[in-house]
């Protein structure tokens, strides 16, 4: 009986490759470049009363584009211009009560966007209103390659980390999302810092 | 009658003397291999002794072979299993990460338009070296 256990156990181990072969799993990969290291921000889900928490790396991202309608004119639409990215992250939150959130998180994020290749392409200051939006544009060669928005209220703040390449034209194409045309560029054209 | 009957049956069957050498006649005509036999010194033959072989036990090869083709199976249905699973997991996260793209979009779009709004506001005062937005 003895014998047959461990037989048992030897041909199961000769097996075991087509197991594994199954199970394969892609390792955690490093930070892609234009990708911003951002805070975790769990605890402040309790706090919120509306929390979107987007994180799709570059393997999510193509099952995303993957799964995209595109009997859809809209999501076909998106379908062509995410075909360059390789991240998105999105951290949105909206409190009852005003500054919630501990505005250093959001700040170190915004130090990072100081680093080379970084362009900031919109910058917003309503003091009224209280109210920032810096939209940056990681700019290699003559190609977008990563996009980011910070933008801040008294009672919500969010961040954006777009990586991959950013067709700016066909970003222009997704009007019906309530993307507006912000004429990038014919106008506001980032200025290397 | 039945008296001389007797006595003709006690007559016939007297016994009698035999011949004069009938013995010897008799032995003579016998055959003389089975005398010789009996008469020669015995041989002993070893024959070899067949071994004693013990009958073939099929039973453990049989059990391993049988464990080895039930693992071989077993192996390939979780195999099959596992990979079943794992095409079931990526289309819901495929589904999953399409909702989350949408709401990606949804929530850039929705900050894009909040700058584009303050940038296009009549109100807000020109920076410095900053163009004039004519739209």
């Amino acid at each position: 009986m003895k014998v047959l256990m461990t037989a048992f156990v030897f041909a199961l181990a000769l097996s075991a490759p087509a197991i594994t072969q199954a199970q394969t799993r892609s390792a955690n990969p490093a930070p892609l470049r234009g990708q911003l290291l951002l805070p975790d921000f769990a605890s402040l889900s309790d706090k919120a009363s509306e929390v979107v928490n987007v994180t799709l790396d570059q393997r999510l991202l193509s099952m995303g584009c993957r799964f995209l309608n595109v009997e859809d004119p809209d999501q076909a639409e998106f379908k062509k211009v995410c075909t360059g990215l390789r991240g998105i992250f999105v951290r949105h939150f909206t409190f009852d009560k005003d500054f919630a959130y501990p505005k250093a998180d959001i700040d170190s994020v915004r130090r990072q966007l100081n680093g080379p290749g970084w362009s900031q392409m919109v910058n917003v200051r309503s003091n009224k209103e209280n109210t920032n939006v810096d939209v940056y544009v990681l700019i290699d060669g003559e190609k977008a390659q990563g996009l980011s928005i910070i933008a801040s209220q008294p009672r919500e703040f969010t961040i954006v980390n777009v990586v991959g390449t950013i067709d700016l034209e066909q970003l222009h194409d997704l009007k019906n999302f309530g993307v507006p045309d912000l004429e990038l560029e014919k106008k506001d054209a980032p200025k290397k810092k | 009658m039945t008296d001389e009957l007797e006595n003709q049956l006690r007559r016939a069957l007297r016994p009698v003397e035999a011949p004069e050498g009938f013995t010897e006649r008799l032995m003579s005509r016998l055959p003389v291999a089975p005398a010789a036999l009996y008469t020669s010194a015995p041989v002993v033959v070893a024959l070899p002794v067949p071994a004693r072989r013990k009958p073939r036990n099929f039973a453990l090869p049989a059990a391993l072979a049988a464990s080895l083709v039930a693992a071989v199976m077993l192996g390939q249905h979780m195999a099959y299993e596992i990979e079943t699973g794992r095409q079931q997991r990526e289309l819901a996260e495929g589904r999953a990460a399409s909702r989350e793209l949408m709401e990606a979009l949804r929530v850039t779009s929705q900050k894009l338009d909040m700058a584009y709004q303050a940038v296009n506001s009549p109100s807000r005062p020109a920076a410095p070296g900053e163009e004039e937005n004519p739209s």
